[in-house]
C-alpha cells in the first residue's frame, strides 16, 4: 500500500497549494481588487459573498489536506519503515507544526463562514481576516524545503514564504477571475464588473508576478550554483519547466491587460467579452499545473547538494537526438529472465533486455502519435478554403484520428509493465496498489483510451451543444500534469533525470495541447483555428520525443 | 454528461503520481576515503544535507543475496551526520541501504554499494 500513500502524498501537495491560492489569493483579491466596503450595489454584493464563499471552502479544504498529509506520511512511514512511528513522530517538527497550521487553518475557515460571510461588505471583516491568516501563512515556513537546510535556513524559510504568497496572490486572483466570469455569465452580477475587476487585477497581477521573481530568484540561487545544475538536475529541470509554465501564463495576461487597454481607451468591449474569458480559463489551467509542478519541485534535493550527480547539457541534449526508432522488441522471456539481476541490490546485472523494452515501448507509442497528429494536421488544411474539393473528399478520413488513442491505449495496457498482469507473474490488483509506478502506467493507460473515445466521440457528434470535446483538454492537461510529476524507482540518480527531462518536456507540451484545444473550442475565428492546430502540432511534438526515447541502461 | 465529466475529473484527480520523495541525499561519506577492512568492526560517517529525524530513519547492511541486516546508528557531531556501526564482516560487496526521514517531511530511500577486502 505504499504505492498508494506515496502516490496521494504527492497529489495532496499540490492539492493543498490550490487551497492555499484561493484562501490568500481570496483575500488579497477582497481586499486589493474587490473593495466591496466601497460598493455596495446588490451586484457586488452577490461577487463579494461568492468571493468570501471560495474563501471559506477553500480554507475548509486546505485544513483538511493539512490533516490528511499528516495521515499520510504515517501511512508511508508504516509501510516503508515497517513499524508504527509514533510516539517519535509525534515530536518531530512536521508534526508538530502540521497539527498547528490545520488548527490555524480552520481557525481562519471558521472565521470567513462565522463573520465575514454575514457581512462581507465590512473592510474590518476583512482586515481580521488577514490578520487571523497571518499566524498560518507564518507557521507553512516549517513544512518547506527551506527547514530541513543548515545554511541560510530563516532567510530561505521566509522567502519561500513570501514567494509562495505572491504566488497564491497571482493563482488566487485568477480563479477569482474565472468566478466573476461565470457569475457575469448567469447574469448573477453587473457586466461593468469583468472590465473593471480584470483593470484592477492587473495591478495586483502585476505586482505579484514581481515578488515571485524577486523572491524565486535568491532562493534559485542557493539551491543551485551552475547552469550545469540548472540543466542537468530534477531540481534544476522542474525549475526550468516552472519558468517555462510561467511564461506560458505570462503571455495570457499580457493579452488580457492588452484587452483591458484597449477597452479603456475606445470602449471597445469585444476582445475583453469574446476572448479574455477563455484566455483566463487557459492560464488557470497553466497556473493549477504549476503548482503541482512547484509541489513537485519540493521533493527534489537541490542541484547543489548532487554535484557528482549532474548531468552535462550534451547527454541531455542527447537525449531528444533523432534515431531509428527501435520496432523489435525483445521476447517476454528474455525481459523476465534479466529482471532478477536488474533488481538486485548486490551484484546488480543491468538488463539490456528491460531497456530495449521500454524503448519499443515508447518509440512505438511515438510512432502512434506522430502519425495520429499528423493526421489531425492535416484535418485542419480540410478547412482552408484554398482546399480543392477532390482533395477534401479523401481528407474526410482525417476526422477518425483520435482512434489511434484507443489503439494506444490497448497497446499500453499490454506493454507498460511486463512482469505484472496480464503478461506477467504478479496479479492485476496487487501489482496496481502495491507499486505507484504501475498505478501511474494504469491510469495513463485508461487516460488514454478515454482520450480516443472522447475525441472521437466529440468530433462526429452532430450536437452543437454537446460538453463532450471539452472532455480532450481536460484529461490532456491531466496527462501533461502527470507527466511533470513523473518519476521512475530503480534508476540511478542520473539514469533516472535523463528519464525525467524526456517526460517534463512531453509535459509541457501536453499543457500546450490541452490549453490550444480549449481555445480552439472556445475563441471565434481564425483564433480558433490557430489555437487547434498549435494543439495537435504539439501532440506532434510529444510523438517525436517519444519515436527518438532512449532510456538509460539500468 | 455530467458523470463523464466526473469521470474525467477522478482519471485527472489521480493522475499526479510522485514516487518515494527524495530530498535528503548524502552528500558525503567516510567510504569514499576510508575503506573497511575484513573482519574488523567499523563505523561509516553518513552526510545528509538535511536535518534527520534518526528516531525515524533505518539503515541496513546488505549482503549476497541481498540479505538484511538492521545496523545501530546514532548521531554524529557535525551537522547532518549520521554514524552508522558496521560489524565485522567477510571479504566482498556490500551496500549501506537507508531510509530516513528529513526534517522537511521528506522520506528517502538509497544505497551506497562498498567492497571489504
Amino acid at each position: 500500500m505504499a504505492g498508494i500513500a506515496d502516490f496521494l502524498d504527492s497529489l495532496v501537495g499540490g492539492f493543498d497549494l490550490i487551497c492555499y491560492s484561493i484562501v490568500i489569493g481570496g483575500l488579497f483579491w477582497g481586499l486589493f481588487v474587490l473593495r466591496p466596503w466601497n460598493d455596495t450595489t446588490e451586484s457586488s454584493t452577490v461577487l463579494s459573498q461568492k468571493t468570501v464563499q471560495l474563501i471559506y471552502k477553500g480554507g475548509f479544504y486546505l485544513a483538511g489536506a493539512q490533516l490528511f498529509k499528516i495521515v499520510l506520511k504515517v501511512w508511508l512511514m508504516t509501510a516503508i519503515l515497517e513499524r508504527w512511528p509514533f510516539p517519535e513522530f509525534a515530536e518531530t517538527t512536521q508534526f508538530v507544526v502540521g497539527i498547528t497550521r490545520f488548527l490555524l487553518t480552520l481557525l481562519l475557515a471558521g472565521y470567513c463562514f462565522q463573520f465575514l460571510r454575514n457581512n462581507a461588505n465590512s473592510k474590518t471583516n476583512w482586515l481580521i481576516a488577514l490578520l487571523v491568516a497571518f499566524p498560518m501563512i507564518i507557521s507553512g515556513a516549517w513544512l518547506v524545503h527551506a527547514a530541513g537546510r543548515f545554511d541560510n535556513q530563516s532567510l530561505l524559510m521566509s522567502l519561500t514564504v513570501i514567494h509562495q504568497l505572491a504566488a497564491a496572490a497571482w493563482v488566487g486572483g485568477v480563479l477569482q477571475l474565472v468566478n466573476l466570469w461565470l457569475l457575469k455569465k448567469d447574469k448573477q452580477v453587473s457586466s461593468q464588473l469583468w472590465p473593471l475587476m480584470l483593470s484592477r487585477f492587473s495591478v495586483l497581477g502585476v505586482s505579484s508576478v514581481i515578488v515571485i521573481l524577486l523572491s524565486g530568484l535568491p532562493i534559485a540561487l542557493q539551491y543551485i550554483d551552475s547552469w550545469n545544475g540548472l540543466i542537468g538536475t530534477g531540481y534544476g529541470n522542474l525549475l526550468v519547466v516552472k519558468l517555462i509554465l510561467m511564461a506560458l501564463a505570462l503571455g495570457f495576461a499580457i493579452l488580457n491587460k492588452r484587452a483591458v487597454t484597449d477597452y479603456q481607451a475606445n470602449a471597445n468591449d469585444c476582445a475583453l467579452i469574446k476572448r479574455v474569458p477563455h484566455y483566463v480559463e487557459a492560464e488557470s489551467l497553466v497556473l493549477i499545473t504549476l503548482l503541482f509542478t512547484a509541489a513537485s519541485l519540493a521533493s527534489q534535493p537541490p542541484a547543489i547538494d548532487i554535484p557528482t550527480l549532474t548531468t552535462s547539457w550534451e547527454e541531455v541534449l542527447n537525449t531528444f537526438h533523432p534515431q531509428i526508432p527501435q520496432t523489435t522488441s525483445p521476447t517476454h522471456s528474455a525481459l523476465l529472465a534479466g529482471e532478477a539481476g536488474r533488481v538486485a541490490i548486490i551484484d546488480q546485472v543491468p538488463s539490456i533486455a528491460a531497456t530495449e523494452w521500454s524503448n519499443y515501448n515508447h518509440n512505438i507509442a511515438g510512432i502512434f502519435l506522430t502519425v495520429m497528429s499528423f493526421l489531425a494536421m492535416l484535418s485542419y488544411v480540410r478547412k482552408l478554403p484554398i482546399t480543392p474539393p477532390i482533395l477534401n473528399k479523401y481528407l474526410v478520413i482525417t476526422n477518425y484520428w483520435p482512434l489511434g488513442f484507443v489503439c494506444l491505449g490497448v497497446f499500453l495496457f499490454f506493454r507498460s509493465d511486463a512482469e505484472t498482469w496480464p503478461l506477467g507473474p504478479i496479479g492485476f490488483w496487487e501489482s496496481t496498489f502495491n507499486n505507484g509506478e504501475v498505478l501511474q502506467h494504469r491510469i495513463a493507460t485508461f487516460l488514454v483510451l478515454f482520450l480516443g473515445i472522447f475525441e472521437l466521440s466529440a468530433r462526429l457528434t452532430q450536437n452543437p451543444k454537446s460538453k463532450l470535446p471539452y472532455v480532450f483538454p481536460i484529461l490532456a492537461a491531466f496527462g501533461g500534469l502527470m507527466l511533470l510529476t513523473h518519476s521512475h524507482v530503480g534508476f540511478q540518480a542520473k539514469s533516472a533525470f535523463l528519464i525525467q527531462v524526456g517526460h517534463t518536456t512531453m509535459g509541457i507540451f501536453s499543457l500546450i495541447l490541452a490549453c490550444g484545444r480549449w481555445l480552439e473550442l472556445k475563441l471565434d475565428r481564425p483564433g480558433k483555428e490557430f489555437a487547434g492546430f498549435v494543439s495537435v502540432a504539439a501532440l506532434f511534438q510529444i510523438g517525436i520525443i517519444l519515436m527518438f526515447y532512449r532510456e538509460p541502461l539500468y | 454528461m455530467r458523470k463523464w465529466f466526473q469521470l474525467a475529473a477522478l482519471i485527472g484527480i489521480l493522475a499526479p503520481i510522485e514516487l518515494v520523495s527524495a530530498h535528503a541525499v548524502v552528500t558525503a561519506y567516510s567510504l569514499k576515503s576510508i575503506p573497511i577492512h575484513a573482519h574488523q568492526a567499523d563505523k561509516v560517517e553518513l552526510t545528509f544535507n538535511s536535518k534527520i529525524e534518526l528516531g525515524l530513519s533505518q539503515v541496513y547492511l546488505v549482503r549476497k543475496g541481498d540479505k538484511h541486516a538492521l545496523l545501530k546508528v546514532e548521531s554524529g557531531h557535525k551537522q547532518g551526520e549520521v554514524i552508522v556501526y558496521i560489524p565485522a564482516l567477510e571479504p566482498g560487496e556490500y551496500a549501506i541501504k537507508f531510509k530516513v526521514f528529513a526534517a522537511d517531511g521528506h522520506l528517502t530511500e538509497d544505497i551506497i554499494h562498498f567492497s571489504v577486502s
